[in-house]
């Protein structure tokens, strides 16, 4: 893969490239997933080929090709010279200047999540789907995922890294309905389950069947559950939506691409400006944000980001104050400061994107109960269920799985549909307490959309249950 | 080059079972992204995947790969069967598609098929050009692809489907406007006047106000009631939605329950759309009506819900790629049925006071079983004063169940724009909702976020 690598970025030299990188990737994942204690899906896919990115007079192209050998290497590099040269109009485009590095990274693992036979991985996902049943939940679902990566990057500054990453996941669902009310409770997180850069251990350390019951129990209480009202007032997120909050309201508002512009027609924008680092203050005082891609089982942890940059911890926010972007090469140097560090490809057909690593609301201090014990009356909200926010990152609205009436610090009633919303810069700046570091939980996503065309970025977030002052809850629809 | 449909019928050849089946998809497109008037990512792809299905008794494994050389597709092959093996008896599986007779459809044009680079950033620079002074946002993508389905129960269909779009985004610090057109073929879209038609609705959003939440009438514009729509049917039609009781349509089959100016169908043999003439399990496309007159008829299926929902009910063709497989049958060529309006001014002056919508932005669906969706407007939300588009307003965020949108609409334009709804993840698979722009009485403000621009 390295042969050819450097044959694809030797044919875009000579083609007129001023620069050039070659990835190769190899893929296979897999996915398990079982619904109504059948089996609903086991897919088993491998995928690999060679992308190519050039910068030819200031003008970036890109062009992949399925084949590795040295037809496809040099097609690619071919084809993304050519796409370059025919740019519209003039570029100037400076890279932060990168020390080539020669280098190679293993995701830690104890046994590797592919090499689990499929059958094992449908019986864990049957037998936690077993343990949900009630007889008011309607559907069920459970899934696990498995993936292994080889990753070659070759660029003609001299950098040459092999990268050899696995990641695996899962989660249970139960959705209740009893013909006019339809609830869902799912374990360990929504959007596809949680998953992490890490070994099987991982999938079986996170007790799909021990949790089972009591997805499916809330599920059915849910039913019969009071509408959350409408109030402004105390919230407390539990860990996994904070994790969410973290990446919509702070994680994409800091990628420094999407404040420069370059996604404004899809993703959409910020509400930052490249002149507010080290001075825009973003919360609270206990408000502290970390983009860090060496946490140990994060999705977005490796040795080298896609264009080369040694895995480095981050700040982005301090105190209540942003003090950091996530970067790019381009990116970094059209701001005068850093070096990149957060470029991922969805795969090898994919331009790099700036994209989130791991990115974490460090922890404070107490347990979730400490966080209660202060709320004389209020929400407490667990889980996500839907979310959406602006294209500048600013005004969103989340709702819950299920929420909790907190009355004179302790947990009440049980809610449902509870929705809550705000403004980015508002809202962070009503927190008022996070949780210690016994109750920080490390979440793995993998649908961060992003890109045109589109790309899937696997993330991971670490957080904390996390306490949020005169909130708006609920939202009556028209 | 191995045509897609001969691949096909080499996996299948390959398998080891009692039964199977192969869909093939290749894509050839280029995709000149813009931003600030400048092209910044260029991309061009160019793959082959094979799903192969392999069935041993009443067991089935899926396995897929982009090896497709002899090697490649025994491996493939195996693990495919492998898969097969591990899983457990499923009794209700569904019979592979065997041969039938597919509609003739459009959607192959010689003329997209052949752009090449330097044709994607031709048309891009076109559109750079056509927004004047105003930075200008976006895209030109076109793109071939083809789509193999073969069955050892004797079906084997082969489609290959162009797609061309233009989309802009004019915007500076406070303005944006947006714009885009969509067809299989590039002769119907005008990269320039897509990016005209962003500018112009850029420059009058600048100095937007805020709006109190509250109940509005409303015009949205095809762009929006061609996302809405979309986010809602992903439920709402789905035959698999309605067994599992998260669809609106619970419960309310025959009856009325939206305005009776509403009829969608999905229908993916109207060449207006991006036509397609088979699923992707095989089975034929056919025009599946949802509501007509207001009165909700159905819903779509693909082979599995169809089965599972049991009686006469069998598959409507949407099946969906294997990518989005896990959600069950989908509709992918949404149309709502024009109206009497003769343009949009029309509607607004139908409206009188309200709010028009261009855009909407990072939908969440709150709650399925009551159609409850929430978002964002952008680049292009108006007051409507005195029957008349008046002044412009920050981004709003609406909280709607879609079904009471839908229930009173004083009116639908004439004219139906096919809207892009792909994002064009994974395999290429180009697919738009052709609607007209319509009027609401009904649709939830509940908050105000930033101004439009960027």
């Amino acid at each position: 893969m390295r042969a050819l690598c450097e044959e694809a970025v030797a044919a875009a030299l000579a083609g007129g490239a001023s620069y050039a990188d070659a990835r190769a990737v190899v893929r296979r994942s897999q996915l398990v997933a079982t619904k109504n204690r059948r089996v609903d899906q086991v897919d088993d896919i491998e995928s690999e080929g060679i992308g190519v990115r050039v910068l030819v007079d200031g003008a970036w192209g890109f062009a992949c090709d399925r084949r590795l050998n040295e037809t496809g290497a040099r097609n690619a590099a071919e084809r993304a010279t050519s796409f370059a040269k025919a740019a519209p109009g003039k570029h100037e485009r400076a890279l932060a200047p990168v020390e080539p590095v020669q280098g190679d990274y293993r995701t830690p693992r104890e046994q590797d999540p592919i090499d689990i036979p499929l059958g094992d991985k449908i019986a864990l996902c049957l037998t936690a789907e077993e343990a949900a049943q009630n007889s008011a939940v309607k559907v069920t679902t459970a899934f696990v995922r498995a993936m292994r990566e080889r990753k070659v990057l070759v660029s003609s500054e001299g950098t040459a890294i092999d990268q050899d990453l696995v990641e695996c996941g899962g989660g249970i669902e139960a959705t209740a309905a009893d013909g006019e009310i339809s609830q869902i409770r799912s374990y360990p997180s929504q959007h596809g389950g949680s998953s992490a850069g890490a070994g099987w251990e991982y999938v079986l350390g996170l007790g799909l069947e021990r949790e089972a019951p009591r997805i499916g129990e809330q599920a059915a209480a849910l039913l019969s559950a009071p509408i959350c009202p409408p109030a402004t007032t105390t919230v407390v997120l539990d860990s996994d939506q904070v994790a969410l909050q973290v990446h919509e309201s702070t994680g994409h508002p800091t990628e420094l691409d999407r404040i420069y512009g370059t996604e404004a027609a899809y993703a959409g924008t910020s509400f930052l400006h490249a002149g507010d680092l080290g001075s825009l203050r973003y919360g609270s005082e206990l408000m502290n944000i970390t983009a860090d891609p060496t946490t140990p089982g994060g999705l977005g942890t490796f040795g080298y980001d896609d264009e080369g940059v040694p895995a480095a911890r981050t700040p982005i926010v301090e105190a209540g104050v942003l003090t950091g972007f996530l970067t790019s090469r381009e990116t970094a140097a059209k701001l005068g400061n850093g070096g990149g560090g957060s470029m991922r490809a969805d795969g090898w057909s994919r331009m790099p994107l700036v994209r989130m690593t791991n990115l974490h609301l460090e922890p404070g201090e107490g347990t979730l109960d400490d966080l209660l014990a202060d709320v004389d009356d209020g929400i407490y909200l667990e889980t996500n269920k839907s979310w959406s926010i602006d294209d500048k990152r600013l005004n969103f609205q989340f709702g819950t799985q299920v929420a909790w009436e907190i009355k004179h610090g302790k947990r009440g009633r049980m809610l449902r549909d509870a929705t809550y919303t705000g403004v980015t810069p508002v809202f962070w700046g009503s927190l008022d307490a996070v949780g210690g570091p016994e109750t920080w939980v490390l979440y793995g996503l993998t649908n961060c959309g992003k890109g045109q065309p589109g790309q899937h970025a696997h993330v991971s977030h670490g957080a904390a249950p996390a306490r949020f002052r005169n909130v708006q809850v609920g939202v009556a629809p028209s | 080059m191995t045509s897609a449909i001969d691949l096909a019928e080499r996996a299948v050849a390959a398998a080891e079972g009692d039964g199977a089946e192969a869909v093939v998809q290749t894509e050839h497109s280029g995709f000149a992204r813009f931003a600030g008037s400048e092209v910044h990512q260029p991309t061009l792809i160019e793959n082959v995947s094979v799903f192969l299905r392999v069935i041993r008794g009443n067991r089935v494994g899926t396995a897929a790969a982009n090896l497709v050389d002899d090697e490649g597709l025994r491996e493939l092959a195996l693990r495919a069967g492998e898969a097969a093996e591990a899983s457990p008896e499923d009794p209700d599986l569904p019979a592979l598609a065997d041969a039938s007779q597919l509609p003739d459809v459009d959607g192959n044009d010689g003329e997209t098929a052949a752009l090449g680079p330097a044709d994607q950033a031709r048309l891009a620079a076109e559109a750079i050009a056509g927004a004047g002074d105003i930075p200008v946002y976006g895209f030109f993508t076109s793109g071939t692809a083809t789509v193999a389905v073969v069955t050892s129960a004797g079906f084997a269909g082969e489609q290959t489907s162009t797609d061309a779009v233009a989309l802009a985004l004019a915007a500076t610090d406070g303005a944006s406007g947006y714009a885009e057109q969509t067809s299989w073929a590039v002769r119907d879209v005008d990269p320039a006047a897509v990016a005209r038609e962003a500018a112009e609705l850029a420059g009058r959003t600048a100095n937007a106000d805020e709006l109190a939440p509250g109940t509005y009438r409303a015009v949205l514009g095809p762009y929006a009631v061609g996302e809405l729509l979309q986010y809602f049917a992903f439920d709402t039609f789905s035959g698999l939605a309605l067994l599992e009781e998260r669809s609106f349509l619970g419960g309310k089959l025959g009856e009325r329950h939206f305005d009776e100016k509403v009829s969608i169908a999905d229908d993916a043999l109207d060449p207006r759309g991006l036509p397609k003439g088979f699923d992707f399990e095989g089975v034929p496309k056919q025009r599946v009506p949802l509501v007509e007159n207001g009165v909700l008829r159905g819903a779509v299926w693909d082979s599995a819900s169809a089965k599972r929902a049991g009686g006469s009910q069998r598959s409507t063709g949407h099946a969906a790629p294997p990518a989005f497989r896990r959600w069950g049958p989908l509709p992918f060529a949404l149309a709502l049925a024009r109206g009497e309006a003769e343009s949009v001014d029309e509607l607004v002056e139908l409206v009188g006071d309200g709010v028009y919508i261009t855009r909407l932005h990072y939908l969440g669906i709150v709650e399925p079983r009551q159609g409850i969706l929430t978002g964002m407007t952008r680049d292009g939300t108006f007051r409507i004063r005195d029957g008349k588009l008046a002044e412009p307003l920050v981004n709003l965020r609406f909280t709607v169940a879609v079904p009471e949108v839908l229930a009173d609409v004083p009116g639908l334009t004439r004219e139906t724009t096919l809207t892009n709804q792909a994002a064009f993840y994974d395999e290429r698979f180009a697919y738009g909702a052709l609607v007209p722009a319509l009027a609401t009485a009904r649709f939830g403000v509940t908050g105000n976020g930033g101004p439009p621009g960027i």
